[in-house]
């Protein structure tokens, strides 16, 4: 007697809500966009579609491909100080957290984690005003150690500002690389350390040889959602500089680029036409950075059971 | 060389006291095993040992000299754990040389000693895998190979055998057996489980909630138990118990092993009736009740023929009980 499987109802009836809300608030406000960016307005001011004409004005048009390749440039430098002050901050911190013999480990972890949880618009707003040179609280800081000739009005550089911006963003987040490494480390089972112990691998060699190879999966993902998040930017920046992210567009990063685009800024009128093609843009180099970590990276991790 | 030596060691983790002073001498080239029920203190005597933890108090000494305030990797031991404990990223042939190239040995020197290793052990086509690839007995000889490599004064295993299946479990005891003989190295083993003490051990130590109840050799404790305890621990099926006064004996309690009752269906000491009957082939187990002394095993050797609720006889072998006064010592 044959038996036909029967239609299994529940799974579609489960999945639903996921896939429509899913489907409302991100699949179709994203096809959209992609779509606008294939749209102009004619003479008359209706839409027509144009196919490529605005991502070759984006990239060909000198005043436009000025400022979109300065945007980029400058989030690739914001990226880079991520990866290379928050990631190993963020993990030296979860080594140091992890270690049995630091006394009130919840309080740092909590005090290291807080700013994460607050909001941009403070955060900002907050580092502005500790390094406003007129009524900032860091130059006297400076100079109460004696360290006064060391400050400069960071944010109104334009060679400093960018940086300056992108420590204060790590500042914020590296509670999150410290969560998740410190997570990955609490999983190493005792046992494989104790191990360690025993071969006579203490201190910072037991670091190096057994607890990073083990993590370097977590790390993977940090570096990729670093990326993602990045790329993605706006509101720091915005908090801080505006959307003219000055000095001078010196921090400019592809989501204030996109933001003065898209809804116009002071004399610029907006132009969602443009903008959907910068974020269309946005969403393909995030999608390439995606895909290198998945296809490139992440198959190369081995994740280890223990 | 591997003598240890622990002098009144304890250990208390906060309040609570586990280790309650142990005294032990395990001379050059023993086996020797700590059994014990659950929670009696086996792990942290040999963690303490190893430098893992902490002694309270006490000295522990290895080749006479005192190891308490050794780092673990200097105190020349190794231990094989419970769950292997395997390094997951390196392969066969890196765990089991990672020790030595962290001691900085030339590399054709590691590459000597975990070739020897694992020709003792079986594992030259594992060498290249990592212990994901594994199945259970061949990461816990390489757990083992691990040990080896180093050429400790002393190998201390917490179970090692626990995760394994019956048959591989046999079979990676009569290896640790003979690894034992072809090194001739000092070994304490921690078990649970009584075949393994008394089939591993040149000497056994009985523990009991953190204090040593006996120390012997497996016949010694087999033949001559000081208390309850430890006859009722050594020997399984488990020694039977019965109330001494009621067989005209001082008062306290008779012990005698299931192998030396016998049976009978029409005369004996002891009434009882047949409540179980286990038929294991080579030897069949009479589980039989008496109201008095409450159930008691038999052990026969071939296959019998009894019926549960069947009358019977129970006979005791006089020169084969032991017994023990009220507070469960022996009476000698
Ligand atoms: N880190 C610790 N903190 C507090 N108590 C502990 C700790 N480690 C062990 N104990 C306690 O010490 C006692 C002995 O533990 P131990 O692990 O040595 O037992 P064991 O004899 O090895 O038992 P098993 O056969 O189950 O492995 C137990 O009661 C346990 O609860
Ligand atoms: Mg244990």
């Amino acid at each position: 007697m044959a038996s036909r499987k029967p239609v299994r109802w529940h799974i579609a009836v489960f999945l639903a809500p996921a896939v429509l809300v899913y489907t409302a608030l991100m699949i179709i406000p994203l096809f959209g966009t992609l779509a606008q960016s294939l749209m102009n307005k004619d003479a008359t001011g209706e839409r027509v579609f144009v196919g490529l004409q605005n991502f070759a004005r984006l990239f060909g048009d000198a005043i436009w491909s000025d400022a979109f390749w300065n945007a980029l440039a400058n989030n690739t430098w914001f990226f880079v100080i991520h990866m290379l002050v928050q990631n190993p901050i963020g993990i030296a911190l979860a080594a140091i957290l992890s270690t049995p013999k630091l006394r009130m480990a919840a309080f740092y972890r909590t005090a290291i984690f807080i700013p994460t949880i607050l909001s941009f618009v403070i955060v900002g707003f907050v580092w502005k005003l500790i390094l406003s040179p007129i009524w900032g609280i860091a130059p006297g800081m400076l100079d109460a150690v004696g360290l006064k000739f060391l400050f400069a009005p960071w944010l109104g550089r334009e060679e400093t500002a960018l940086t300056t911006l992108a420590l204060v963003s790590v500042w914020q987040f590296v509670g999150i690389p410290m969560m998740l490494i410190y997570a990955a480390l609490l999983s190493i089972p005792d046992e494989v350390i104790e191990a360690a112990e025993m071969d006579g691998i203490t201190g910072w060699s037991q670091f190096w040889k057994i607890k990073l190879p083990l993590i370097l999966p977590s790390i993977g993902i940090i570096s990729i959602l670093t990326f993602v998040g990045n790329f993605n930017a706006f509101d720091l920046i915005y908090v801080a500089q505006g959307a003219l992210a000055g000095p001078d567009f010196s921090t400019d990063i592809l989501g204030t680029f996109l933001y003065r685009t898209f809804f116009g800024f002071q004399l610029q009128l907006g132009d969602p036409y443009m903008g959907s093609a910068i974020a269309g843009s946005m969403f393909g180099i995030i999608l390439v950075g995606v895909c290198i970590y998945l296809f490139g990276i992440q198959t190369r991790l081995r994740r280890y059971q223990f | 060389m591997g003598a240890l030596e622990l002098r009144g060691v304890t250990k208390s983790f906060g309040s609570t006291e586990v280790i309650k002073g142990v005294d032990l001498s395990v001379k050059d080239g023993e086996f020797c095993v700590f059994v014990g029920p659950s929670g009696c203190g086996k792990s942290t005597l040999l963690r303490m040992i190893a430098g893992l933890e902490d002694a309270t108090g006490g000295d522990i000494l290895v080749d006479g000299k005192r190891m308490n305030d050794v780092a673990p990797a200097k105190r020349e031991l190794a231990m094989v754990f419970q769950s292997y404990a395997l390094y997951p990223h390196l392969t066969v042939r890196d765990n089991m040389g990672l020790a030595l190239k962290q001691a900085g040995v030339a590399k054709s020197e590691i590459k000597v000693a975990t070739d020897r290793a694992a020709a003792m052990l079986g594992l030259e086509p594992l060498m290249g895998r990592r212990p994901a690839e594994l199945s259970g007995g061949q990461r816990q000889r390489v757990a083992i190979g691990r040990a080896i490599v180093r050429t400790p004064k002393l190998f201390l295993f917490d179970e090692p055998l626990s995760n394994l299946d019956a048959a591989l479990r046999v079979a990676t005891r009569i290896e640790i057996a003979k690894l034992h003989r072809e090194l001739k190295a000092t070994m304490v083993y921690v078990t649970h489980d009584q075949v393994e003490a008394m089939t591993l051990a040149d000497r056994i130590v009985v523990l009991r909630a953190g204090r040593v109840e006996q120390v012997g050799s497996p016949m010694e404790l087999y033949n001559d138990p000081a208390n309850t305890f430890v006859a009722g621990f050594i020997g399984s099926p488990q020694m039977n118990f019965l109330d001494a006064a009621s067989l005209g004996l001082p008062a306290g309690k008779v012990g005698i092993r299931p192998e030396h009752l016998t049976i009978s269906r029409d005369q004996g000491e002891i009434p009882a009736e047949v409540s179980h009957v286990e038929k294991l082939g080579g030897e069949t187990l009479v589980y039989a009740r008496n109201p008095q002394h409450g159930l008691l095993t038999v052990r026969l050797f071939g296959e019998h023929d009894f019926e549960v609720s069947e009358k019977v006889h129970l006979t005791l072998q006089r020169e084969r009980m032991f017994q023990f006064d009220p507070d469960g010592q022996r009476r000698r």
